[in-house]
């Protein structure tokens, strides 16, 4: 599909929020990082200090979940993303990612597993292990979701240092990983074969995946911080090479050039990037009809950019319009709720979740 | 003159010390992407040697200036309590530097190796020999009386050295650059881009040669033409926004500073030959 395009050429600066009103739900958060709803009223979600909490969005309080992994917290790691099992409602399961400490005392990606139960983690299991062991937790990925055949896909950062591994099979340094719900991995996986590359990768050739989601049509959409300039949204198809850092429309921050070609035959191509970045941080398709204007189009949550960016696709073409900046916050993720409200989460520390209600 | 030297040789050490790093990173680079197979040429090694140049180069600049300030200052005092030769004590300053800075960068600063051509063993000791090359770059300098050409030569590189960014912008990433300037090249029709780039990267190269040549020849009329040129621009871009009727914009400012960095250097390098 040749819908690569600078973003910029379609970009709107058209604000809509002025027909929403904005509600803050949740107030004081401590570096939240990822939520997911239990209920209309009632959502879990995670602190990157490494803490586990419930909240009532009706009372506003809050109850933390006892007995979670303990995590490596600092820079950009921490407990990141927290996801319901499909069938939650009947086995309680969970799935966290987060960085920890490895033996050799540095730091890598893990994935539990465990049941909610009472407040409380019971049956923890971790169920993946990235080898992708850094000195400090830069650029981990960590987001989550599920394929239609029930197998789970995690993204793992390239660690910033390591960029260049991004490009070997040998790690999990920029990869998509895909494994089963109990950590084993799938027979289908597009590397089970090869002697010399490890069998959870599902993709590589990535930078740092913040976004992650597969819609109703079984495909896996992903966004990337780029380098300045370079951030990236792309389908994920199993075994494809991303390029990074081989191919990017990006420049390092440092001012350093990380490669001059943007192209190359066997990388894939982006189906969007965005220059100026906007440090994409999380996306939601949204499909249901709370929000007619915001139906069947891709919500993405920014930091840089400190909006929500609605992506629509149509005609082989790409357009673009920015909502909710007069929040004027860095958005770290968004959901919605089984209702269909948008809510939003602030980025940092003392963070806010904010619903979205239309006025209409 | 004989105070002004020793700041003006840090700076000129640390600028001499810069054009030794940033290729290592550069040619790490190069190397890793020929490794995996990317078409790696002439070209395009020319274009990560001189874009790291500039960009990561003045980056690079002020730390550098910050380390050599603080281990030249430390040498200097040292000196006296010790037989070891100055150059030799300069030189080790210059890599410690170099090293420190290097380390404190990742420990303080960013968490994280900036610099690719840092991440190994080998790189980082082709960092501290480019330092140690720095420090005795700056003995040579301070060790030798100077006159007012050693600064205007300095103003006159630094100058050029900005200027290289826009050359290698034009030349190389032309879309990028005239998003600086608030337009889409892609946007406009062949003959209008064609017009953009050919001018606009003659503009920028003639005023870097004629600097060049200025800090070689010392003659003041090299200099004044490239304010000359930068003038121009600015009162041609407030003749298009007044009479022509186009968007204000602030470019003017920049360009009336450009063109006054050269045009000052000029008359410096009048008065004092007159004053000779």
């Amino acid at each position: 599909m040749k819908l690569y395009l600078p973003a910029f050429l379609f970009l709107f600066s058209v604000h809509l929020s002025s027909e929403y009103k904005f509600e803050t739900v949740l107030d004081n958060l401590d570096d939240a990082w990822s939520f997911v709803f239990l209920s209309e009223d009632k959502v879990l979600f995670t602190e990157m200090p490494g803490k586990l909490k419930i909240a009532s969005l009706k009372d506003k309080s809050i109850t933390n979940v006892t007995n979670i992994p303990e995590v490596a917290y600092s820079s950009q790691g921490g407990l990141s993303e927290v996801v319901l099992d499909p069938d939650f409602n009947s086995n309680n399961k969970i799935y966290m990612s987060y960085s920890a400490n490895t033996d050799n005392n540095k730091i890598t990606l893990f994935l539990s597993t465990a049941e909610l139960v009472n407040d409380k983690l019971v049956n923890s299991k971790v169920i993946f292990k990235a080898v992708a062991s850094r000195r400090s937790p830069a650029h981990m990925g960590a987001k989550i979701s599920f394929l239609d055949d029930g197998t789970l896909i995690l993204t793992s950062g390239d660690g910033y240092d390591h960029r260049e591994k991004a490009q070997k099979l040998d790690n999990h340094f920029g990869k998509t990983i895909r494994i089963n719900t109990d950590g084993s991995i799938p027979q289908d996986n597009p590397f089970i074969s090869n002697q010399n590359a490890l069998p959870e990768i599902y993709s590589y050739g990535h930078r740092n995946m913040q976004g992650l989601l597969v819609t109703s049509d079984g495909l896996i959409y992903e966004h990337e911080h780029g380098p300045k300039g370079g951030d990236e949204l792309n389908i994920i198809k199993p075994g494809l090479n991303y390029g990074w850092p081989a191919i990017t429309y990006g420049i390092d921050y440092s001012g350093a050039v990380i490669s001059p070609f943007t192209q190359k035959d066997g990388m894939e191509q982006p189906l969007l990037y965005w220059d100026p970045s906007i440090a994409p941080s999380d996306m939601i398709y949204y499909e249901k009809d709370l929000y007619p204007e915001f139906k069947n189009t891709f919500l993405i949550t920014a930091l840089v950019s400190r909006d929500v960016k609605q992506v629509v696709f149509e005609n082989n073409e790409i357009r673009q319009k920015s909502l909710f900046s007069d929040l004027g916050f860095r958005l770290r993720n968004i959901q919605d709720s089984p209702n269909g409200y948008i809510y939003i989460l602030t980025d940092g520390p003392g963070n806010k979740l904010i619903k979205v209600i239309p006025k209409k | 003159m004989k105070i002004a030297k020793y700041p003006f040789a840090v700076f000129s050490a640390a600028l001499f010390t810069v054009m030794l790093i940033t290729p290592i990173s550069s040619i790490s680079n190069l190397l890793w992407l020929n490794s995996v197979d990317m078409p790696v040429g002439i070209i395009s090694s020319l274009e990560v040697l001189l874009f790291d140049f500039q960009r990561l180069g003045i980056l690079l600049y002020g730390v550098v200036i910050i380390g050599f300030a603080i281990a030249f200052s430390f040498t200097a005092v040292l000196i006296n309590f010790t037989n070891i030769s100055s150059k030799y004590l300069y030189a080790l300053a210059g890599a410690v530097s170099i090293g420190a800075a290097m380390y404190l960068m990742v420990e303080l600063l960013f968490e994280s190796e900036l610099l690719g051509g840092n991440r190994t063993f080998v790189g980082k000791v082709l960092h501290w020999i480019a330092g140690f090359f720095g420090g005795y770059f700056y003995y040579s300098l301070i060790s030798k009386n100077k006159n007012y050409t050693f600064i205007v030569r300095f103003f006159g590189i630094l100058y050029a050295y900005l200027i290289l960014g826009f050359v290698l912008n034009w030349v190389f990433t032309p879309e990028s650059a005239a998003a600086d300037y608030g337009f889409v090249l892609k946007d406009l029709n062949d003959n209008a881009q064609n017009a953009l780039i050919r001018d606009f990267t003659s503009f920028f190269i003639s005023t870097f040669i004629f600097t060049i040549l200025g800090v070689i020849t010392l003659n003041p009329t090299w200099f004044l033409a490239a304010g000359i040129i930068y003038y121009g621009a600015a009162v041609f871009n407030l003749y298009a926004i007044f009479i022509h009727g186009t968007n204000y914009n602030q470019i003017y400012i920049g360009e009336i500073i450009l063109g006054s960095w050269p045009t000052i250097i000029a008359f410096a390098i009048l008065y004092f030959k007159k004053k000779e």
